[in-house]
C-alpha cells in the first residue's frame, strides 16, 4: 500500500484511496450471461482455477453486484434489459466486455439484431481479448480490473453520469424509446 | 404394422383426390408433397385424421427469382415415426394466406413468426400482426432476400471507425526503414 504523507493532509483523496483498495479486494460480479463467452466462467469458478481466492464471487442480484460482465454478442432486445440492469446497480460499478463482439460486432457486424459497439450504450472499463477467452485470460482481466480499481482508474460509472445525454441519445437511436414490452405479463 | 404399405396407400388416395404437383421422399421416413394452395387445409385435416397429429413446424422460404413464397408445413406421426412435409407456393407481391389454427392451434405462433420475418398475412389468425421477436421494427421483414442487413446495420448501429489509410502508411514506413537498415 502506498500512502504518502501529503495524502494524509488531503482527506478526500486519502479516504478515497482506502475505499478503492477495499473495492478492489471484493468484487461481486453479476451473472447476466448474454453470449457464448459465459461458458468459460464455470471452469474459472470451480476447483481448478478457483476465482474466489482473488476475492471475486458471483452475485445474483444487480443491486448487490459490482461488476457487470457482457460475455459476447448483445442482441438489441437484450441490450435494453442490460441497460436496465446496469442502471439498477449501485455505484461504483464496472463493466467488462468479453471478446470481439462487444468491441466491433465480431462475426455479427452485419446482423440486423446485434449491436456493433457496446461502449456507445454503456461505458466499458475493460475489454477482454479472446473468442472465447480462456479461464487464465479471465483471471488476468480480473486482476487488471482489481489494480485499476485500486488506483482509481476504472471510472466508467462516473463517465456514464457525466455524459448521460450522449449515452441516452445513442440508446434511443438504436433501440427506440426505451421500454420493455412483454405480452406474457400484461 | 407395416408402415410403408400404409403410406403407399395413403399417397395413392391423395393423388386420386387432390392435384399433387410433386411427390418425393427426401430421407427415410420422410415424405414431401407439393400441392396447390387451395388444397392445403383439406390435406392437413385428412393427414391429421390419419395420425399426423403433431405440427412440428410451419416455415416460409423466399424464392425471389420465381417471385413466390413457399410455405412448408411439417407434420409428425407418433405411431409410425413418419414425417410429412406439405409445401405450397403463394404470391410474393401481395402475400396472403389462410390460417390453419382451426386444424392445428399450435400454428398461431408460427404464423406470427412468418408474418414478422416474411410479411405474410394470415387470414383467420386474430393476432398475427402482434410483434413477437423484433421490438420496434421499422424496415421491411428481415428474412426476405431483398433485405440488406449490412445497410440496416450501418444505418441503425454506429460503427467503429478505423483509419485504414493511416495504418497502411505506417506499415509502409516500417518496411522502408527496414530496407534502409538492411542497405546500411
Amino acid at each position: 500500500m502506498n500512502i504518502f504523507e501529503e495524502d494524509l493532509n488531503d482527506t478526500i483523496t486519502f479516504w478515497e484511496k482506502i475505499k478503492n483498495i477495499f473495492r478492489g479486494k471484493s468484487l461481486w460480479m453479476l451473472h447476466y450471461c448474454t453470449g457464448c463467452g459465459a461458458v468459460e466462467l464455470p471452469p474459472t469458478m470451480t476447483a481448478r482455477y478457483d476465482m474466489e481466492r482473488l476475492g471475486m464471487g458471483p452475485m445474483a442480484t444487480p443491486r448487490q453486484a459490482d461488476v457487470l460482465l457482457i460475455t459476447g454478442y448483445l442482441s438489441v432486445k437484450t441490450l435494453r434489459r442490460v441497460i436496465y440492469t446496469y442502471e439498477q446497480m449501485m455505484t461504483p460499478k464496472y463493466v467488462v466486455g468479453f471478446g470481439s463482439c462487444t468491441l466491433n460486432g465480431g462475426i455479427y457486424y452485419d446482423s440486423y439484431a446485434v449491436i456493433n459497439r457496446l461502449d456507445y450504450y454503456i461505458p466499458v472499463d475493460l475489454y477482454l481479448a479472446g473468442c472465447m477467452p480462456r479461464p487464465e485470460a479471465i483471471m488476468n482481466t480480473f486482476k487488471t480490473l482489481e489494480n485499476m480499481i485500486t488506483k482509481g482508474e476504472a471510472n466508467g460509472w462516473k463517465k456514464y453520469v457525466e455524459n448521460y445525454d450522449w449515452y441516452r441519445n445513442n440508446q434511443i437511436r438504436s433501440l427506440g424509446e426505451v421500454y420493455v414490452k412483454d405480452e406474457f405479463h400484461e | 404394422m407395416n408402415s410403408t404399405n400404409d403410406t403407399k396407400e395413403l399417397i395413392s388416395i391423395l393423388e386420386q383426390s387432390f392435384d399433387i404437383k410433386d411427390f418425393t421422399t427426401p430421407k427415410k421416413n420422410e415424405i414431401s408433397i407439393v400441392v396447390d394452395q387451395n388444397n392445403v387445409p383439406t390435406i392437413l385435416t385428412y393427414l391429421k385424421d390419419k395420425g399426423w397429429k403433431q405440427l412440428s413446424l410451419v416455415t416460409c422460404i423466399d424464392w425471389i427469382e420465381e417471385n413466390k413464397f413457399e410455405l412448408a408445413y411439417v407434420l409428425f406421426n407418433w405411431t409410425n415415426g413418419i414425417t410429412f412435409l406439405v409445401k405450397t407456393k403463394i404470391d410474393r407481391k401481395n402475400p396472403e394466406y389462410i390460417s390453419i389454427i382451426d386444424i392445428f392451434p399450435g400454428a398461431r405462433y408460427y404464423e406470427r413468426d412468418i408474418h414478422e420475418f416474411f410479411g405474410v398475412k394470415f387470414e383467420g389468425n386474430s393476432d398475427f400482426e402482434k410483434p413477437l421477436f423484433l421490438e420496434l421494427w421499422d424496415d421491411k421483414p428481415p428474412m426476405r432476400k431483398d433485405f440488406d442487413p449490412l445497410e440496416y446495420s450501418k444505418r441503425k448501429f454506429p460503427d467503429r471507425k478505423y483509419d485504414v489509410e493511416l495504418s497502411k502508411n505506417a506499415v509502409k514506413e516500417v518496411i522502408k526503414e527496414g530496407e534502409i537498415n538492411e542497405r546500411t
